[in-house]
């Protein structure tokens, strides 16, 4: 393991590892990230994520508007991941800030290696934020295994895309993220709600889902206004009765709404 | 008769004042060339090794600290026990052996590890708790067999390759992952592993799993790749997704798959029989089936969220002898999702449903 500890420490002398405590540190091009960034770290312009990125907590990370990251594909042959998942990811345990405009999104990119057989698959992990804080706004985000994955986790997610990943976003162990004015499109799955978890989705696009647009499990209790949920497989699928929402907001989805459990009704 | 009184006291105070007996410290880079058996307290403030051909034996009631160091910061400590040689740690029922921080408030990953390297005897840890290490237990070209031990608020409970390792009557619970291996050849009866995020993930690696539970797991419960797998008895409750295979082969019988936000079962790309389990309550689909082939027969599927079964191969799937809740076709056609729904995908034989559950 001596390696994989090294290499990422030798990129974090570009990355903000070293740097003083409450200074915040706007790496050098060519702005290759991997491993630990601690303490406040800015990035802006062309980044790489060559491997996966650790915001550990007490730390934070800002991708200033126009910030264009490009992450490492996954490896299929990788097998001892790091932290959570075997593909790149990047793992947020203190605060992530994404400071995107309308004229200037923070786009992350993972791109094919040519003749790769990805296929439809994946190509990265996504962001997960495990306990963290953040603020993401104009964010643009494609062929992740899930968007953002919030672990008890709150984060103001607001005006950004995603689209093509496996789960746009899911929100379990507790957390309530506030989804505002985004939208989910052309992935397995939109927004998941499991174990315990309330975010709050206004005004969001939810469209062209192979499957569910937004799936509400037994225990959670989202709350859903002014979305558009079109064109996926199935709009709605909910465990509760007693989740109040509009249905208007559902419609022109293979199945609109289907409730589950053991009364279940297929409309 | 006022002199016996006298004795107890003065027996008393000498009881009392009587030093507490020092802990066996270690510190820096120690190694261990001569058989050595450790008990009562044991402090370890640097890598201590067991040298190749040396046993170190530690007996019931010991606890063995290790203090952090964690130096290049990456928020892992470095202390640890490095066995070479064979490690025996023999605790009981009513004396376990503690393995854990040093530190006043201790966090996952604190210490490093007990970290073993090629070993050609039996490491063996019975009666034990590890807690606190960044891997628990971690070998490389190494035996292991391990009994009546929890692993809890581990980064890593255990972790292993190139290995052979079998865990009895063991909990592994609260860690950030619960069972990480690959190219090994793993035993595992009778475990509880839950409220890890994930359960357990391994690649090439050959897995025999009975009478355990997966529970709580936030991510997977068992997740296997390039795996070969024997699944026996066993109960998957409660996690993201129950058992996730891809690209593997093997038998899942007679367990229940209850309550998982996802699937309980997802086949990719696999070769899988699956046979006589019940398969309940499980989110989004009970079997989720993709580019595999198997068995299908005798299970119980009912109550599960949107569909009690989804084909999203190209392939057809014989799912005939099942029990879906019902008997009625259309009715059992409503709870499958496959090539009549969805064009490009191959269709579900569900016919002679069994009349009941098993």
């Amino acid at each position: 393991m001596a390696t994989f500890r090294i290499a990422p420490l030798l990129l974090l002398l570009l990355a903000g590892c070293l740097n003083a405590p409450g200074e915040p540190v706007t790496p050098a091009e060519p702005r290759e990230v991997a491993g630990i960034l601690r303490g406040e770290t800015v990035l802006e312009g062309e980044v790489f994520f060559s491997g996966d990125v650790l915001i550990p907590a007490g730390s934070t990370l800002t991708l200033r508007p126009g910030t264009r990251v490009r992450v490492q594909v996954s490896e299929s042959t990788r097998i001892d991941p790091e932290y959570l998942s075997a593909a790149t990811e990047l793992l947020v345990r203190g605060t992530l800030n994404i400071l995107g405009t309308p004229e200037a999104p923070v786009v992350f990119l993972a791109t094919e290696a040519p003749g790769s057989a990805a296929g439809d698959d994946p190509l990265w992990a996504g962001i997960i934020l495990d306990g963290a804080a953040g603020t993401l706004r104009h964010l643009q985000l494609s062929r992740a295994e899930t968007g953002v994955l919030c672990l008890a986790s709150s984060p103001l997610i607001e005006k950004s895309l995603f689209s093509e990943c496996r789960y746009g976003l899911i929100a379990q162990q507790g957390s309530a993220p506030r989804l505002l004015e985004n939208r989910f499109e052309n992935g397995e799955g939109g927004v998941f709600c499991w174990l315990g978890s309330d975010p709050v989705l206004e005004g969001n696009d939810i469209a062209g889902n192979a499957e569910e647009g937004v799936f509400v499990d037994g225990s959670s209790r989202p709350t859903l206004a002014g979305n558009r949920i079109s064109g996926n497989g199935i709009g709605l699928a909910l465990y509760p009765r007693d989740l109040v929402y509009d249905p208007s907001q559902i419609r022109e989805n293979d199945e609109n709404i289907l409730l589950l459990g053991p009364e279940a009704e297929r409309p | 008769m006022k002199i016996i009184p006298l004795l107890i006291a003065l027996l008393a105070v000498l009881v009392q004042a009587a030093p507490a007996a020092e802990p066996l410290r270690y510190s820096g880079e120690e190694t261990l060339f001569q058989d050595t058996v450790w008990e009562g307290e044991v402090h370890i403030d640097g890598i201590l090794t067991v040298a190749p051909g040396t046993t170190l034996e530690i007996r019931p009631g010991t606890v063995v600290r290790l203090s952090r160091l964690d130096s290049n910061g990456d928020g892992i400590g470095e202390h640890e026990l490095f066995i070479q040689g064979v490690l025996r740690a023999l605790g009981t029922a009513a004396e376990p052996i503690l393995f854990t921080s040093a530190e006043e408030t201790p966090v996952p990953g604190d210490w490093g590890a007990i970290n073993m390297m090629a070993s050609e005897e039996d490491n063996v840890l019975s009666h034990c708790t590890v807690e606190y290490a960044y891997r628990g237990f971690h070998a490389h070209f190494a035996r292991g067999r391990i009994s009546d031990v929890v692993f809890r608020r581990n980064v890593r409970a255990l972790q292993f390759q190139e290995s052979t390792v079998s865990l009895r009557d063991c909990t592994v619970e609260d860690n950030l992952n619960g069972l990480q291996f690959r190219n090994a050849e793993v035993t595992l009866e009778r475990l509880t592993i839950r409220r890890n995020y994930w359960g357990l993930r391994c690649v090439y690696s050959d897995v025999r799993v009975r009478d355990s539970l997966f529970e709580g797991n936030l991510i997977n419960g068992a997740n296997l790749r390039d795996s070969t797998l024997s699944v026996e008895g066993c109960r998957f409750v409660g996690n993201r997704k129950g058992l996730y295979l891809q690209r593997s082969r093997g038998t899942v019988r007679e367990s229940t798959l209850l309550d998982n936000s996802e699937h309980g079962i997802f086949l990719e790309d696999s070769q899988c029989d699956i046979l006589a389990n019940r398969v309940a309550g499980n989110g989004r689909a009970g079997v989720k089936w993709v580019d595999s082939e198997g068995i299908f027969q005798d299970n119980s599927l009912v109550n599960n969220g949107e569909y009690a079964l989804i084909n999203d191969g190209e392939g057809a799937v014989v799912a005939r002898g099942n029990w879906w809740g019902t008997t009625s076709a259309e009715a059992i056609a409503a709870l499958i999702r496959d090539g009549a729904d969805r064009t490009g995908l191959g269709l579900v034989d569900a016919g002679e449903p069994l009349p009941q559950g098993k």
